[in-house]
């Protein structure tokens, strides 16, 4: 389904501050999926979003969904068919708009802005029914700035909008790292419910090792913009978050130790 | 799917009690103006001037507050709007075809800002700069070389319909009338024009692509996350709020009877006043709200600027001083306001 081959991305290239965010990374993810991506911070985990959603131009290599090569499709144009969720739960909605209008433009995915009403009233039934599986009430808020509304029910309104119009692939970047442990728990049930009603193709950033563990049916660890091992099939289903911070610590206790030498 | 049901049922009509306050505050702040104007002694041809600028007001409000683009070509878009449409005027095509193409004139040099943000990646500030700059030239160039354009004897929307409003408000209500004709016939003319294009831009910020640029100011993220081009949605908006400042330009030109190229000088700062000053007086909330409260915004300072002159007494080469003060307690009152506040916070009352 998205399939990236050999995509490299080099940041201020050529320069002393020079970042290789990716190096050479190949990775296939096939329909209905759900992978986690676990990895330390500059491990590359947001440029591989990035490259994915079109956000970051690769250098080389090459990005296909669904047969179709996105590799260089403008951002607003491969939306369509991926939904993303944000840490920052101020990313995904838009402050200042009520949740009918954010949902509104939500709908309007796929088929363009044109000159129809900003909110229709035939819309309502369906962002009603949306919310009301998330049972947090917000079906009878459709009027409220979203600028008001918790962290949670922001990341709960984001991943509505990003599945709203059936997307092919759900990338979720640490999307309850910013949320307190009990709106991180219904909102992860709440990714669950909307990755199986849709029959959803879901890539998850995430910094627990439980989430890792507990969601998806393959584990992917990256450092240093390369995957450096996957964990699927027999052993995932077995896995416990011990033994993913076990591989974790050798790994870095590794990368520490040649950083040493080469240092040194 | 009774749930459902209700839900659609429920009323999308703008609710009353959603309005309420803003009412009041505008009658409230109607009948203030009004009482300060007759102690004041302002002359009600501050209104007029107030009504011809307004839309430069809103160009202001729909670039800083609706796009969040910090847009400076406000001061060249209206003095092109401005010189096309005297040119046209003069050249015997009827006010209303030369309003239309003011607009299109202000609504291009917008463009040329967008465009310049979009392939350059120069920021608004910087690219409306350059615009303004090269603004001059074309201003001169529309006005085939000269930088004053003179509409005497030549039919405006104003001069139009000047003396046959003058006979009748004489019939009407007596000779003492007289010199208020003109004043009172802008008034009327300029505010259907000011009223007719707050509906026009109200319904268009209410369509999907309105929405979509009032969701680019505030989170171009998002937007491009919804699939929408969020470039384009910066070159339309800036298209549509600079197309304002050139109709403003094109009414201020019939009511001053003359264009000239300096007109827009230091327009930005008017805008800006105007679109604070509607913020803190009227506080609005919604979309149609804050249309309002940009225009009369607008009316606040003209209406502030003329009674300054007639308390003082002043002479009209103080008149951009003036402006600047005018400005200056826009902006400083309500941040000196909040210091003062928590000062008291801080001191115990």
């Amino acid at each position: 389904m998205l399939s990236l081959d050999d995509v490299s991305v080099t940041f201020n290239a050529g320069t002393p501050n020079e970042v290789r965010a990716l190096q050479a990374l190949s990775l296939s993810v096939a329909e209905g999926e759900f992978v986690t991506v676990i990895g330390s911070n500059g491990a590359g985990k947001s440029t591989f979003f990035n490259v994915i959603s079109g956000a970051v131009e690769p250098n080389s290599g090459r990005i296909t969904l669904d047969g179709r090569d996105i590799t260089y499709t403008p951002e607003f144009r491969r939306s369509h068919d991926i939904g993303r969720v944000f840490q920052d739960p101020r990313l995904g909605t838009c402050p200042g708009l009520t949740i009918r209008e954010n949902l509104s433009l939500a709908a309007i995915h796929g088929r363009g802005a044109g000159f129809r009403r900003d909110v229709k009233q035939a819309d309502d039934a369906r962002f009603f029914a949306q919310l009301e599986r998330q049972h947090l009430g917000l079906e009878h808020r459709l009027d409220a700035d979203v600028a008001l509304l918790s962290g949670g029910q922001r990341q709960a309104i984001t991943l509505v909008m990003a599945t709203l119009t059936q997307p092919k692939l759900l990338l979720l970047d640490e999307h309850t790292a910013a949320l307190d442990p009990n709106a991180a728990e219904q909102v992860i049930a709440l990714t669950q419910d909307l990755a199986e009603a849709n029959d959803l193709s879901v890539v998850m950033i995430t910094h627990s090792m439980q989430q890792a563990c507990d969601l998806g049916d393959r584990v992917i660890m990256m450092n240093r913009g390369q995957i450096v091992f996957e964990i699927a099939g027999e052993e995932r289903r077995n896995l416990k978050p011990a033994d993913l911070i076990d591989r974790f610590h050798s790994l870095q206790d590794g990368t520490e130790l040649s950083d040493a030498q080469l240092l040194g | 799917m009774t749930v459902t049901t209700a839900a659609s049922n429920q009323p999308q009509a703008p609710d009353l009690r959603a309005n309420r306050g803003f009412l009041l505050r505008g009658a409230l702040l109607a009948i203030i103006v009004a009482i300060f104007m007759s102690l004041g002694n302002v002359n009600i041809g501050a209104i007029g001037q107030g009504l011809g600028y307004a839309l430069a007001g809103v160009t202001v409000f729909m670039t800083f507050r609706v796009l969040g683009f910090v847009d400076l070509t406000v001061d060249g878009a209206f003095p092109i709007g401005g010189a096309a449409c005297a040119i046209l005027i003069v050249n015997g095509h009827s006010p209303e075809f030369a309003i239309l193409m003011g607009f299109a004139a202000g609504a291009l040099t917008g463009m040329a800002t967008a465009l310049i943000d979009i392939i350059f990646k120069i920021e608004g500030l910087l690219a409306s700069i350059i615009v303004i700059t090269a603004a001059y030239t074309v201003t001169l160039h529309v006005m085939q070389g000269r930088s004053n354009v003179p509409l005497l004897n030549q039919e405006t929307l104003i001069s139009r319909h000047s003396k046959a409003f003058r006979t009748w408000l004489v019939e009407q209500f007596g000779d003492q009338m007289r010199r208020q004709s003109t004043n009172l016939l802008e008034i009327m003319l300029f505010g259907m024009i000011v009223v007719v294009v707050l509906v026009i831009l109200y319904l268009f910020l209410r369509t999907e692509i309105g929405l979509a640029i009032r969701a680019t100011g505030k989170n171009s993220q998002m937007v491009r996350a919804t699939g929408i081009n969020h470039n384009l949605m910066i070159i339309i908006g800036l298209m549509v709020a600079n197309g304002l400042a050139g109709v403003a330009g094109s009414l201020v030109v019939q009511q001053f009877g003359f264009a000239d190229v300096s007109l827009g000088f230091g327009l930005i700062v008017r805008g800006l006043a105007a679109v604070i000053i509607g913020e803190v007086l009227l506080r609005p909330r919604t979309v149609g709200q804050l249309l309002i409260a940009a225009v009369t915004g607008m009316l606040i300072f003209d209406i502030s600027r003329a009674w300054i002159f007639s308390a003082l007494d002043l002479p009209t080469t103080d008149i951009q001083f003036v402006s600047a003060l005018v400005v200056l307690a826009a902006l400083g009152t309500p941040r000196l306001y909040d210091r003062w506040k928590t000062y008291r916070q801080r001191h115990g009352g």
